[in-house]
């Protein structure tokens, strides 16, 4: 057995609709996350004993508040908890606050943590201003910004890489979007739900080429929060515990014109080490929540995580593999394509879905008989690649 | 591009060679005197062997494209009146890549692993960038 397989397990989600709510302010997202998250789990709050808030972009004074123990105070648990502590790594935070929290329940260190997470990307800044916000953060100001490099170039950057090599089409790319937003359409508390086509996503304007506006992801307001526990307090909870059976992590880069392959990224390790320590295979997998804040995201993961053959992950997508009803069921919540990108919480609503799947809580959209999901995510320029593998048994 | 409102590189005491280099045209890197590695961006040491003797050396400016993109929309605020422009992973004949953006031809005439090389833009008093044009045959 490996260092986490089984070991520690989430017991309960909590998340708010995602989308544009100006008069929502972030606190109340966080608030109501982990309210629902501690009533999910029917544990009792003040059973909290770490708190693990990420990062918030929209604003440096409410990212501080979280920092400083904010939601401790408002969930009254003063006095009571023993750590108030920011893991933060912008879309992988979510990987690394997995990885931080499972390792401090595992030695016994933790033995409840709640994790949180909350934004106002869609109304807490202005359009221009979330274009200018993501062309310099984690883009280096010495050797990427005076070039006018920004989000959607460097999506576009990986897309051109990723179709030279494979031979991935622009049908293939815009048809994810078709994906995510089949599944978004049975999510209520996803931005987007009107079904779209592969012709409109092809018509929708070019940002940066072979980018179109609609393979980019949607700025949002959202939040939402989950809450790990050792196995065997987990078994007490719940009939469904939500088991971490393996994850890896691999950082490839700082400066994303570093990165000496885009077309892999550092997923291949990352899913190498998630599937030794589970004891599984990617033909075990039975949904694949792959992080998406563009679409060719999700199609390198598919193909490093083993999911699909080289070059073969575009024609995979467009055949309907991945929709509602399909062989692999493909980032269920809509992802950040579809649901929202609420900065950190991106990643954080891809594996609150994960949870939900496999608690069979994911109603119109639930997977049948799911047992085993592969959840990723990455941060910054991409710099890392993570990987976790759960079940709702320990194989 | 219009230069008068553009970010400058953020400076770090150490990668003041490769700033003078550009200033006086030349597309300086690092070579590990040690292990004989190529490096760029400039280290305070060699990120191979973590050997703190480095030397600088002119590269050859010659490279093909490993990526690019064409920046059509939604660029930032002091890019957007450079739309369409062309920003670039190069790598360089020596073995290092850096970002860039491709001049001198229309960007739809871009491909990767086309042959380019350097040329240099000035964009104040203090800072030139080196950027990348279609190889001369
Ligand atoms: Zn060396």
């Amino acid at each position: 057995m490996g260092k986490l397989k089984g070991k520690t397990a989430i017991v309960g989600i909590g998340e708010v609709p995602t989308g544009r709510y100006h008069e929502r302010a972030a606190i109340v997202c966080a608030i109501e996350s982990c309210r629902q998250a501690i009533l999910d789990a029917g544990i009792k709050k003040d059973e909290i004993d770490f708190i693990i808030p990420t990062g918030s972009m929209y604003s440096s004074p409410y990212n501080t508040e979280m920092c400083t123990s904010r939601i401790v105070e408002e969930l009254g648990l003063a006095r009571k908890s023993t750590a108030n502590f920011q893991v933060f790594s912008g879309g992988s935070s979510t990987g690394n606050i997995l990885k931080t929290a499972a390792g401090l329940i595992a030695t016994g260190l933790a033995k409840n943590v709640l994790c949180v997470h909350s934004d106002k990307l869609a109304t807490g800044i202005s359009a221009q201003g979330g274009i200018d916000l993501f062309s310099t953060a984690g883009i280096s100001a010495e050797w990427e910004v005076p070039f006018g490099m920004h989000y959607s170039a460097i999506a576009a950057l990986t897309m051109q890489r990723f179709m030279f090599e494979t031979g991935t089409t622009a049908e293939q790319l815009a048809s994810v979007c078709v994906s995510n937003r089949k599944w978004a359409e049975l999510n209520p508390n996803a931005m987007h739900r009107k079904p779209i086509t592969v012709e409109e996503v092809m018509a929708s304007k070019m940002l940066s080429e072979p980018l179109h506006a609609k393979e980019s992801n949607m700025l949002a307001d959202g939040g939402s929060a989950f809450i790990i526990t050792s196995a065997e307090r987990a078994r007490d909870l719940t009939d469904k515990p939500v088991y971490l059976l393996g994850e890896g992590s691999l950082v490839t880069h700082h400066v994303f014109s570093q990165d000496t392959d885009l077309t892999r990224l550092g997923f291949v390790e990352a899913g190498q080490a998630a599937y030794k320590e589970a004891g599984l295979t990617p033909e075990d997998m039975d949904i694949a929540e792959l992080y998406d804040s563009y679409a060719v995201y999700q199609l390198i993961a598919l193909e490093a995580l083993g999911l699909c053959g080289r070059g073969e992950s575009g024609e995979y997508v467009q055949s309907g593999h991945t929709w509602p009803g399909g062989e692999l069921p493909m980032t269920t919540n809509g992802g950040m394509l579809s649901q929202g990108h609420t900065g950190a919480g991106g990643s954080f609503a891809i594996l609150v879905e994960t949870v939900r799947q496999l608690m069979g809580k994911a109603g119109e959209r639930q997977v049948p008989g799911a047992r085993f999901a592969i959840e990723t995510s990455t941060g910054g320029t991409y710099m890392d690649s993570h990987a976790a593998i759960f079940g709702n048994i320990i194989p | 591009m219009d230069t008068s409102t553009k970010p400058l590189p953020s400076v770090n005491s150490w990668t003041k060679p490769f700033w003078q280099g550009v200033r006086e045209e030349k597309l300086m890197i690092q070579k590990c005197t040690e292990c004989g590695q190529p490096i760029f961006y400039p280290r305070m040491c060699c990120p191979f062997c973590f050997s703190d003797q480095i030397e600088w050396m002119e590269a050859s400016g010659r490279g093909r494209i490993y990526t690019y993109t064409i920046v059509r929309s939604n660029a930032p605020s002091s890019f957007i009146a450079d739309m369409p422009f062309v920003i670039a992973v190069v790598r360089l004949e020596e073995g290092v890549q850096m970002l860039s953006n491709i001049v001198d031809c229309e960007p739809t005439a871009v491909y990767c692993e086309m042959p380019v090389e350097v040329t240099f833009e000035k964009l104040s008093d203090e800072f030139t960038l080196p950027k990348f044009r279609p190889a001369q045959a």
